[in-house]
């Protein structure tokens, strides 16, 4: 009877006939197929909020509809901020690749100061809204929106804290591997918040308009 | 450790996360930058051009969503269609079948239910002065 | 601003006496538990092992312990409910007011699934899953003990609820406008919402940790057709949490903000539209009940093959099935709403994805039957409570597909066929689940088996109690009686309910019989000790000693076959190396953690906080949660080092009964 000696070791790489009889996966793919689980889990919960979106989209009590409200022009800087943080991102991922300090902080900077932004536009359009007496408690559509863009912003803002604690501890602990790993869980997150804003501004912003 | 021939980490550029990436990784996420940035052009002008048939527009920006989708999950997040990312692409395309199944599932139910709802209190008033 | 918030004196409920003993009882009972274990001295090692534990085999014990007491919570409520009508018939009312009935009726409903089944069956997949595939623990122990505390979280706010205010009257799916703020302005609703988002968060988690390690940490050598079926049943089950969960959170979010800050999701003003709660709350709800019987499916997958001393029949095709299953059941939750008033398209389509749905389940029910054919079956209570599984499952379902059909649910929807109907699956088939499980793997969590003679008389007193519980249900929905009656008119009904009030009272004799069957084990566990392989088993988990090291395996096992541990033991032992001439290496243990436990704590006050409107407290909590995150993410070490000579040593005691 063969036995393992021990988990982390090179059980024979020649023989292996299928992928699915290698053993248990290296931590960084372990950690990161969790993560990547957490994310369809937490796509799904933004379709439901989607969903009621699409039902509610033409329930405004009498009051304003997205044509009336929408600004295109700040939408569009903001779908440029976010896209540009994306790339930023991806770049401070090449930095942490390479074990480069300085470059991983300052695409983190900029990351954070472009996400920062899209949030600041948001809340201005929010709050712009709600001046004009477009509130969420105004009608089911305006909630429905308020609830799905504001879900994305507050998924933005987690990830905003969640870089700066990652520059902490980057800048404490080094490029660990513990550390590593999380940071590829931070990129992987921001990038699904790139994706999922597509669909919220083709669908509430750019069809919106048009209806 | 496990041979990582067989298995990637979602979001990894390439079977060996070591530092040989550098420039060639750059030149990756740079082309899906400009290709995405084509793209949410291009949606924004469809949103409001004029030239086309307004019935595909909304066909023609859901078509545009996706391609920048793709652009992302290819470029960005390097999900590709080889072997050592069966999991990754599994597990995204059930995602994916949940959510249209809530999404399409759930406009199809609250139509057809809208649809054998009586009518709103100003049609009823109207209905009725007839 | 109060600075108690809605919170005043007010809120306990001086002037009912059935709550006021109720609740007096709960805390008498909480506070003679915490003073005799503190008086004892066992808090530093209840803290050491078991409350900063990530073992999932401790995990598993704990939700299993938190199930069996939800147990008795919400047995209660059936009791209550039961008496209440057998009595409450013409102008009587009862002795229960329609205020208290409403809410004993919705927690009997939000404790038994939420609070009971849920952890039961998470609770078996985290002792066993690991075990199974053959590796050391779940993906995630962390987390695994955080969502254990946040389940408890749930549990412990849903509890506080009796003596502190009220719990929702709006049933356990709390339907708008009902559960809405105009018509339910009291907390109960909230105690509801936020007690199953916190619980939900951590079954959230429990999802991902089970995906996770059943797709990516398997022994050498185990792949996907050699893994056991109760792991497919698992993985199954965890894939429906991760993708309907999040559905659940999301319509609960949007009942809260219609309830705090005026939104119009599903008021009645606003244009809101509460018939798209139900659409959303049952895209959730149906997965839910497969995840509470698939790992039961994989349970009797496993007994009934040990207990024949036989391979389980068709492994190809239980794993289709499951996995089919797991897909169809996103494709027919409109059948919970046939009467909402969708079109007969529509309703015409779900009734058929409905009946297809049971194809797959009689697939497996074939298989196991074909399984016990020809087997030498042993008559244990666990293979009791399969066969008693068989037969009242597959009564259960065809009175679903009955149910299937649009225009017969027209009259059925909401009577009491459909409440025997579910219940009818959900006992005969979670619940029975459940409870061969835990007398199935017992003996291997703690070193000694439970009782068998009393083991036998708890399982006859639930399937008696439970026909006579149920059957005259079936009867009185055909009667026309409807669900959640306070009292009725019709005086036919009232013999019926005589007698199902009866039936309860024998699966009380079962539940009675339970827990006379534990204590008289644990008496006699010096009589009752068992090695690592008591059944003669035939996968991984009978292979470590009972109950297992820390460790699980001191070297993983190398996997050739599905039912791993039974071919290693065709093969003997003639070829193993003794104990004392292996090698080991030292083996590295996650390390305990208290973030399960203080973050718990922290999610009680922040829910409680919520509820009662105390803003600032709620603040604290919320900061609370997130310095408990940054302390676990900034912590130096994650792992502890267990030596090779320990290791060693445990190996060389247990030589004898460990067959790896």
């Amino acid at each position: 009877m063969s036995v393992a000696v021990a988990v982390d070791d090179g059980v024979g790489h020649e023989a292996r006939p299928s992928a699915s009889e290698a053993g248990p996966a290296t931590k960084r793919i372990v950690v990161s197929y969790g993560f990547w689980i957490f994310l369809l889990s937490d796509i799904v919960m933004f379709s439901a909020f989607f969903a009621a979106y699409a039902v509610l989209a033409q329930a405004t009590a009498g009051g304003p509809s997205g044509v009336q409200l929408f600004h295109q022009r700040s939408v569009a800087i903001e779908t440029g901020c976010l896209l540009a943080s994306s790339y930023s991102c991806g770049l401070m991922s090449l930095a942490i690749g390479s074990r480069r300090y300085g470059i991983t902080y300052l695409d983190a900077l900029v990351t954070f100061v472009l996400g920062a932004a899209f949030l600041v536009l948001e809340l201005r359009e929010f709050a712009g809204m709600i001046a004009v007496g477009a509130g969420p408690q105004r009608s089911a559509f305006l909630s429905a929106f308020f609830t799905l863009v504001g879900c994305h912003g507050l998924h933005v803002t987690a990830g905003l804290v969640w870089l700066v604690v990652m520059m902490a501890q980057v800048a404490i602990k080094g490029f660990r591997p513990t550390v590593e790993r999380r940071l590829l869980c931070f990129s992987l997150f921001w990038h699904a918040l790139d994706i999922v804003w597509v669909w919220l501004f083709t669908v509430v912003y750019l069809m919106g308009v048009r209806s | 450790m496990t041979d990582t021939r067989y298995d990637r980490a979602p979001g990894d550029a390439s079977a060996l996360p070591d530092a040989e990436q550098g420039t060639s990784g750059a030149i990756v996420y740079t082309i899906g930058l400009v290709l995405a940035v084509g793209l949410t052009g291009l949606s924004f002008w469809v949103a409001n051009t004029s030239l086309l048939w307004a019935g595909g527009i909304s066909l023609g920006l859901t078509v545009l969503a996706i391609a920048q989708m793709g652009v992302h999950l290819v470029f960005f997040l390097h999900v590709t269609t080889g072997p050592d990312n069966t999991n990754n692409v599994m597990a995204l395309a059930f995602g994916v079948l949940i959510v249209i199944l809530v999404v399409i599932g759930s406009l199809l139910i609250m139509a057809d239910l809208n649809d054998s709802m009586m009518p709103g209190p100003e049609l009823m008033n109207l209905q009725m002065q007839r | 601003m109060s600075l108690l918030g809605k919170l005043d004196w007010s809120a306990i409920p001086f002037d009912q006496p059935i709550i006021m003993g109720a609740s007096g009882g709960m805390i008498l009972a909480v506070v003679s538990v915490l003073s005799w274990v503190t008086l004892k001295g066992y808090v530093p090692y209840l803290w050491r092992e078991w409350i900063t534990s990530v073992d999932h085999k401790r995990i598993g014990i704990m939700y299993t312990v938190l199930a069996l007491v939800m147990l008795l919570r919400g047995f209660s409520d059936a009791i209550l409910m039961r008496t209440q009508q057998a009595v409450a018939a013409g102008g009587s009312q009862g002795y229960l007011p329609p205020e208290h009935f409403d809410q004993i009726f919705s927690a009997h409903g939000t404790i038994m699934i939420f609070f009971m089944a849920m952890p039961f069956v998470i609770g078996m997949m985290n002792f066993v899953v690991p075990l199974q595939l053959g590796v050391r623990d779940m993906a995630f122990p962390t987390l695994n003990s955080v969502a254990l505390g946040l389940t408890a979280s749930g549990i412990l706010l849903t509890n506080i609820s009796l003596a502190v205010g009220e719990f929702s009257k709006a049933g356990w799916v709390a339907y708008p406008p009902l559960s809405g703020l105009q018509f339910s302005p009291g907390v109960g609703v909230d105690y509801y919402l936020w007690a199953l988002q916190i619980s939900g968060v951590g079954t959230l988690m429990t999802g991902i940790n089970f995906v996770t390690t059943i797709l990516k940490t398997r022994a050498p050598g185990m792949s996907y057709m050699r893994m056991p079926v109760f792991c497919w049943t698992s993985l199954a089950a965890n894939l429906l949490i991760v993708a309907a969960f999040p559905v659940l959170t999301a319509t609960f979010a949007m009942l809260l903000l219609d309830r705090y800050l005026g939104f119009h999701f599903f008021t009645i003003g606003g244009q809101g539209n509460p018939m798209m709660y139900v659409n959303l709350f049952w895209i959730w709800g149906h997965p839910e009940v497969y995840i509470l019987v698939l790992p039961a499916f994989g349970i009797f997958s496993e007994v009934v093959s040990t207990f024949s001393g036989k391979p389980l029949f068709g492994y190809r095709s239980m794993v289709a099935a499951t996995m089919a299953i797991c897909v169809l059941s996103f494709v027919v939750w409109l059948h919970h709403f046939f009467t909402m008033g969708a079109s007969a398209n529509v309703n015409g389509f779900f009734g058929v994805m409905t009946m297809v749905i049971a194809v797959p389940t009689g697939v497996k029910v074939f298989n196991w039957l074909f399984t016990l054919y020809g087997g030498r079956i042993r008559f244990t209570v666990p293979i009791l409570w399969s066969i008693g599984f068989m037969v009242t499952f597959v009564i259960g379902g065809m009175t679903g597909v009955l149910m299937a059909v649009p225009p017969a649910d027209f009259q059925l929807h909401n009577s009491l066929f459909l409440i025997a109907h579910f219940h009818n699956v959900i006992i005969g088939g979670t619940v029975f689940g459940v409870m061969a499980g835990y007398n199935y793997w017992f003996p291997k969590a703690f070193g000694f088996q439970l009782d068998e003679r009393w083991g036998k008389i708890s399982f006859w007193c639930w399937l008696i109690g439970f026909y006579i519980a149920f059957m005259p249900l079936y009867g009185l929905g055909l009667m026309g009686m409807t669900r959640r009656m306070q009292h009725y008119d019709v005086a036919s009904w009232q013999p019926w309910l005589v007698v199902a009030a009866c039936g309860v009272a024998v699966i009380l004799a079962g539940i009675v019989s339970q827990i006379i069957q534990l204590v008289v084990s644990i008496r006699n566990r010096e009589h009752l000790k068992v090695t690592a392989d008591p059944w003669d088993g035939r996968t991984l988990e009978w292979a470590t000693a009972s109950p297992p090291p820390a460790w699980n395996f001191a070297v993983l096992p190398q996997v050739t076959d599905v039912d791993a541990f039974w071919k290693k033991k065709q093969r003997e032992r003639v070829q193993a190396q003794p104990a004392s001439e292996r090698k080991f290496e030292p083996i590295e243990v996650p390390k305990n953690s208290a973030t399960g436990f203080v973050t718990a704590f922290f999610a009680v006050i922040t829910g409680f906080a919520l509820i009662w409107h105390i803003w600032w407290m709620a603040g604290v909590g919320a900061i609370g949660i997130f310095v408990t995150v940054l302390a676990f993410a900034f912590r130096d070490e994650e792992e502890i080092e267990i030596p090779a000579e320990q290791v060693a040593r445990f190996e060389r005691e247990h030589e004898a009964e460990i067959a790896v």
